[in-house]
């Protein structure tokens, strides 16, 4: 599959045909941490025979990484022991905050683009890093509305944030592109601002045109403009493993392992383009 | 004194488990054409979409018996009246068979016991897997003072309502019910058997007292003793049911 690791969400619905060991083109899989921290029953069965096989991303979406309240007490500690179990090569969560006062909304919320911001997040990477022992990843969230205290654009948020937090980037070019669509600016320049060593992996998906914003529900293939942002990243020839997210609507193994494939092909032609 | 983020996230989130606070609307800007009142709204939504799917997992009988319309609308009630403390959207819902109770009473007064017994296996199905000692082990360290030991993966369900039979029905099944599909007590019990597959067995009465008094760690011969018409015959069967799911993790004896 050329030069890019492509990976796929680990789901369910998949479960049966994985554990007959089909011959795949698919290199990896992701593991969303909350169905498998928690859980001592049959998904983590499942996750620990895959792992035997294939490399496993850990990606979260309870770590509230810029939460004044920093991560809830005890969610580290059930992630620790799950990296434990099923050593993946990367662990990642999302840039936002999911709730106060010991609300959880069960919801990546975005954080205003301010140094008070930057410094919260810096401070619990730290923590978290220190405490997990290993470098994390943050994904940049799709949003719905935008705070007018932010005192900087997206992309300056997103990078600074990584750079004084000393974590990486999870790159979502689907939600860069909704993001941009809701709130009006370029999502190649979002995409040109961010420095390849800041990039742990990519993300691709699908979202839903409401007519009037677009939402970001994992529900069907990546549109031809994510594919043509993501065309654009891969010129620059960056090795990062790169994942089809579906979260609703999930296709048929084979449907799911057709995006992988064209994943991997649009990076060939780029790496190619570019060489 | 609160910082700016402080209090930007507080009423962010106030404004999504409960009523929408109009500071912090002014504050925003929506995306898209979204106003800013529509742009919170769609985290609203989210939220309560969210954790109503959660419920719908993890009490989907309920949800199959009481129909799309009551089952959702109660969700929806629900969340609104109880804002979600744990980042585990599995664990979301513990006393949701309280309010299934409350508001379906008088048209199915089973559904906090159906709603209780979805919630055991939840649980279970997310417990490890045990192996207890092998029928041979067993039955060769089993004295009547024995006191058996019992692993986690395992629970004893009581009910004044016949659940079980509705748990297991057949989705496809759109026969109405009947007092008669849930009238009666019931006993049963939960359990992994070397595996992550969870099981189900009916208990009698005396099955169900004699395996509550064993797993409360009361010796054996004594269990039997107490409990009140286990004949011969029916204890043996019990054993060999425990014996054979491999529910006994260890066996001791009092010291004499």
């Amino acid at each position: 599959m050329g030069e890019a690791k492509v990976g796929v969400g680990l789901r369910s619905v998949h479960f049966p045909r994985l554990l007959e060991g089909p011959k795949t083109k698919v290199h990896w899989f992701e593991a969303l941490t909350e169905n498998y921290v928690d859980s001592e029953g049959r998904p983590l069965e499942v996750l620990r025979k895959i792992r035997e096989d294939y490399p496993v991303a850990l990606h979260g979406v309870s770590l509230s990484i810029g939460g004044v309240e920093g991560p809830r007490p005890g969610y580290l500690e059930r992630l620790k022991r799950l990296i434990g179990r099923v050593d993946p090569f990367l662990v990642t969560d999302h840039l936002c905050f999911t709730g106060a006062h010991a609300t959880n909304v069960h919801d990546l919320l975005p954080l205003p683009y301010t140094e008070e911001a930057i410094a919260t997040v810096a401070a619990n990477v730290s923590r978290v890093q220190d405490f997990l022992g290993r470098q994390i990843a943050l994904e940049n969230v799709s949003s719905y509305l935008t705070y007018k205290e932010s005192e900087m654009t997206e992309h300056e948020f997103l990078v600074a944030a990584a750079r004084r937090a000393g974590c990486k980037i999870l790159l979502d070019i689907n939600n860069v592109y909704v993001s941009a669509t809701n709130h009006g600016f370029k999502a190649e320049n979002y995409l040109d601002a961010i420095p390849s060593d800041l990039i742990a992996q990519i993300h691709l998906g699908g979202y839903s045109d409401t007519g009037k914003f677009l939402f970001d529900t994992h529900s069907s293939a990546p549109t031809d403009p994510v594919w043509e942002l993501y065309r654009r990243v891969s010129g620059r020839r960056t090795q990062v493993p790169v994942l089809i997210e579906w979260d609703e609507n999930i296709p048929d193994w084979d449907g799911l392992e057709a995006q992988a494939v064209k994943a991997a092909r649009i990076a060939e032609e780029a790496h190619a383009l570019a060489a | 004194m609160p910082s700016p983020l402080e209090i930007l996230q507080r009423r962010f989130t106030a404004s999504i488990v409960g009523e929408v606070d109009e500071a912090f609307v002014s504050d925003v800007s929506g995306g898209g054409a979204l106003s800013a009142a529509e742009a919170v709204e769609v985290y609203r939504d989210g939220y309560v979409a969210r954790l109503s799917e959660a419920l719908g997992e993890t009490f989907e009988a309920c949800w199959r018996v009481l129909g799309d319309e009551d089952f959702l609308t109660a969700c929806r009630d629900y969340v609104r009246s109880t804002p979600s403390t744990t980042h585990n959207l599995s664990d979301y819902g513990a006393d949701f068979h309280d309010f299934l109770l409350h508001r379906f009473k008088t048209q199915a007064p089973f559904i906090g016991d159906l709603a209780r017994l979805e919630w055991a296996f939840k649980e279970l199905f997310h417990a490890p897997s045990q192996v207890g000692l092998s029928p041979e082990a067993l039955a060769a360290g089993a004295k009547s003072d024995s006191v058996l030991c019992f692993g986690s993966a395992l629970v004893l369900f009581s009910s004044v309502h016949r659940v079980h039979a509705l748990w297991k029905r057949d989705r496809a099944d759109e026969t109405p019910l009947s007092t008669a599909d849930w009238s009666g007590e019931e006993r049963l019990i939960l359990y992994k058997s070397g595996g992550s597959a969870v099981f189900t067995r009916l208990l009698s009465a005396p099955e169900f007292s004699a395996l509550s008094l064993l797993r409360d760690g009361r010796q054996l011969g004594d269990a039997l003793a107490e409990t009140e018409n286990l004949d011969e015959n029916s204890a043996h069967h019990l054993f060999a049911f425990v014996s054979e799911a491999r529910l006994v993790m260890d066996v001791t004896h009092p010291v004499p």
